[in-house]
């Protein structure tokens, strides 16, 4: 889509803050970029080696893509989605669309945040592949991404038939946790804890990462602790582990530690967000600096489109710019595509703060829906459900009563 | 074992449908800022901010591969980066394609990280045109999520998009649609054109030069004894010359400037008819000769106006000879504006202002060289040297032309007369 604007005077963004230098010498660093001393990198030159020869073997141009979309996975670098894209386009020209290149398409569309049409392309997949384990894994995923749970649930049942027993328990922990039924997730995580010595360190790291969310639904906190080591430990400098074990130290009231995990990943949005929370509740003299920082990065995206960091941005406007109507109105935005409980967090606490308790109403709606038990959650519904008069007040105690 | 089978098929993929944030950088944009040059209405200065991180991996920045890109790497790979780059961008003024010329490198630091910057100078045909298209491909084929985001300002505006695979054109307002500002600058264009063109230019010349003068068959009563004759025949130089290719005629001066003047003009004007003609179906892409044709027929359509001066196969209907290589000029003309693609108003407006100019152009020439002719005109200085030798040099060198167009061929001395 093209956004032209003609406008009379220049807007702030159109105002270069930075001016073009030359560095002061030749050995000056400027960039880092992945190494050769990675081993993920060289597989790429591997792989690309290889595309290069059989530009026509489908097994080759998906290792590829794949891997690109591991890499970007695992650092956050979500330019490797596009890196990705790019190696299989060639095979999305070739009608109808081999079902593996379109599977391929849709985690990408879903790393993206294009839910819908992830599933747009997920269901055509499975019509032509009912037994296709990844389409269904990642159907189940978006769907609870998207508060979608029977959905969800579906594609759990259809993952366990085509998938077995691990696949399918995993699904089902992760919709039983998100349902009101933390605690049966609890023991099914637990059930699938060890996946035995061939399972790759990603899917132990993935396992560990569950069950730590789960401790902490259940208010376990020094397990869940334990499983954000472990998971850690397992794949270090995951980005989603990182910022997911930075909120939980944050919620614990220990942003020191934040700063000490997140200070070398501040390339990665998410996860510098957390280090600027963390500075802010040290009073750090960073803070201003770093607030303007992500202000910038967020102008950046919005530069061109890209409206994927809403929550995040919703929690920046209201905890660090103080701006609650403007944090709702993201919130409100977020909504509209994704309802994971972090969502559910960021919409309450606006509605909250700017005074405006009635606008959260989509997400009680869905609280009344699924009992999800989230303990932060569950106290902002209470809150909600004390400021209400008894005449609405219905919707909020319902929510509210499932902890 | 059993579930390790299941997890070879899936190996990341499987676990690349995490139901939170898994991406926590911007995707590749580069930054393309065009200015306007105060000081130069045909320049805009360009700055296109490309991620190093990006050009790393689609040509290869850090050579030593150790993960770390300096400044001294940067420098090294300029030319290529400035090859890569500027061949995939396209900055069209009014229509018409601007010449990019790299003019210098540095770095800028971004949110995501350091950027290569390249500093360019788009040299446009036209001076700040109205409307500016950007064809943007900029690493089209190895990152479709790639935006350009481009920035144009001028002394009153700011205008912007975002460029990608899919959609990479677009074209920016930088005045209102201003008609008629793009008519004059038209007008403009149409006049230097004719002013640097020296092939039109002696074509008219060659209408021109007998334009204060009649020519008149030797009454042979007149000849040679009569007061008349005798003042024309005075120098041995212009005898010898009128008598020789032409006997039987002579040329008169005219007597009076106003109708000698208002003739001249209805040549130049059915000229500019027929090139006017010719020059839109030319644009409009409704007529197409090779240009070595066209640039053939210029030359040889000199030669026969300049020959008509010596051999007058066409006396009273100058203007018909004029009418008739207007035709081919036209083509000619045409060559100036290739590549225009305008919408309607725009192309009527630009192509309007063109033949003004031109005729402007023809014009102001007319009135540079007929008041000296006309004062001229009694003295065997014009009649015989400027006139019967200025023609016979015209002749050499359109023949020159056309010789060198014609057959393709490199005569030394020619190309310093040739018009670019």
């Amino acid at each position: 889509m093209t956004l032209v604007l003609m406008l009379a005077t220049a807007p702030a963004w159109a105002d270069d803050r930075r001016t073009p230098y030359l560095p002061s010498s030749a050995d000056v660093v400027l960039q880092h970029v992945p190494s050769s001393s990675d081993p993920r990198v060289r597989q790429f030159d591997l792989l690309r080696e290889d595309v290069r020869r059989h530009p026509t073997d489908m097994p080759s141009v998906l290792k590829l893509a794949d891997a690109y979309i591991g890499y970007g996975r695992s650092t956050g670098d979500a330019r490797y989605l596009g890196r990705a894209q790019a190696v299989i386009n060639p095979w999305m020209q070739k009608l109808p669309i081999a079902v593996p290149i379109a599977l391929t398409h849709a985690t990408i569309l879903q790393s993206r945040h294009f839910f819908k049409e992830a599933r747009t392309e997920l269901k055509s997949i499975l019509v032509r592949d009912p037994g296709n384990v990844q389409a269904w894994l990642t159907l189940a995923t978006v769907a609870m991404v998207q508060g979608d749970y029977p959905t969800a649930n579906d594609s759990c049942v259809h993952l366990a038939n085509v998938g077995g027993d691990f696949y399918g328990q995993m699904c089902t922990a992760q919709l039983r946790a998100l349902t009101g039924h933390a605690q049966q997730a609890w023991v099914l995580l637990s059930l699938i804890e060890n996946p035995g010595p061939k399972a790759p360190v990603g899917v132990k790291a993935y396992v560990e990462g569950l069950l730590a969310d789960t401790a902490k639904r259940l208010g376990n906190n020094d397990e869940a602790e334990a499983h954000f080591k472990a998971a850690l430990q397992l794949t270090p400098g995951d980005n989603f582990l990182l910022t997911d074990y930075g909120d939980f130290l944050l919620d614990r009231g220990r942003p020191r530690e934040v700063i000490a995990l997140l200070k070398d990943y501040t390339e990665s949005d998410t996860s510098f967000l957390r280090l600027v929370y963390a500075e802010a509740a040290l009073g750090s003299a960073h803070m201003q600096r770093d607030i303007n920082d992500m202000q910038a990065r967020f102008a950046a995206m919005d530069r061109r489109g890209s409206h994927v960091y809403r929550r995040e941005e919703a929690g920046f406007e209201l905890h660090l710019r103080h701006d609650p109507a403007g944090a709702l109105k993201l919130a409100e935005q977020n909504w509209t595509v994704q309802r994971a409980p972090e969502d559910m967090r960021i919409y309450l606490e606006a509605a909250v703060a700017a005074g405006q308790p009635q606008a959260a109403k989509p997400v009680l709606d869905l609280l009344a829906e699924s009992h999800l038990q989230d303990p932060p959650v569950n106290r902002l519904v209470d809150k909600i459900a004390a400021t209400r008069t008894p005449d609405d007040g219905e919707v909020a105690s319902r929510g509210g009563a499932q902890r | 074992m059993k579930l390790a089978r299941f997890f070879m098929p899936l190996l990341l993929l499987g676990l690349a449908s995490v139901p939170l944030p898994a991406f926590a950088h911007k995707e590749s944009d580069a930054y393309l800022n065009l200015r306007t040059d105060p000081a130069n209405d045909h320049v805009l200065k360009g700055q296109w901010d490309i991620a190093l991180r990006d050009l790393d991996f689609a040509i290869g920045i850090d050579s030593n591969h150790d993960g770390a890109i300096t400044w001294g790497e940067v420098q090294a790979h300029r030319a290529e980066i400035e090859r890569y780059a500027l061949a995939r961008l396209a900055i069209k003024g009014d229509g018409l394609t601007c010449a990019m010329q790299p003019t210098g490198q540095k770095i800028d630091d971004h949110t995501d990280g350091a950027y290569d910057v390249i500093l360019f100078d788009a040299v446009c045909d036209k001076e700040i045109p109205s409307k500016l298209t950007v064809d943007y491909h900029l690493f089209k084929d190895v990152d479709p999520y790639h935006r350009g985001i481009i920035t144009v300002h001028t002394a009153r505006n700011t205008a912007g998009a975002v460029l990608g695979p899919e959609n990479p054109t677009t074209t920016l307002d930088l005045r209102n649609p201003d008609r008629w500002g793009q008519f004059k600058s038209f007008v403009v264009d149409g006049i230097w054109h004719i002013w640097t063109g020296i092939d039109h230019l002696l074509f008219i010349l060659s209408l021109l030069l007998p334009a204060v003068l009649i020519r008149r068959r030797n009454d042979p009563r007149d000849w040679p004894g009569t007061g008349r004759g005798l003042l024309a025949g005075t120098a041995g130089i212009g005898a010898l010359a009128s008598a020789r290719p032409n006997a039987g005629y002579h040329w008169e001066a005219v007597d009076a400037w106003w109708p000698a003047f208002l003739d001249i003009i209805k040549v130049i004007s059915a000229f500019t008819v027929s090139h006017s003609v010719t020059l839109t179906l030319a644009v409009l892409g409704i007529v197409d000769l090779p240009s070595r044709l066209v640039e053939s027929g210029i030359a040889l359509s000199v030669i026969i106006a300049a020959g008509n001066n010596l051999y007058p196969i066409v006396r009273q209907r100058v203007w018909l000879l004029a009418f008739a290589f207007g035709f081919i000029h036209g083509l000619g003309f045409a060559s100036a504006l290739s590549g225009l693609q305008l919408p309607p108003l725009a192309m009527a407006a630009s192509l309007g202002g063109f033949n003004v100019g031109v005729e402007i152009g023809q014009e102001a020439v007319v009135l540079l060289v007929m008041p000296i002719a006309f004062l001229l005109r009694y003295t065997v200085f014009y009649q015989k040297v400027v006139m019967r030798w200025g023609s016979i040099l015209i002749i050499v060198v359109a023949a020159g032309w056309l010789i060198q167009r014609a057959f393709d061929v490199l005569i030394p001395g020619f190309s310093a007369l040739l018009p670019k």
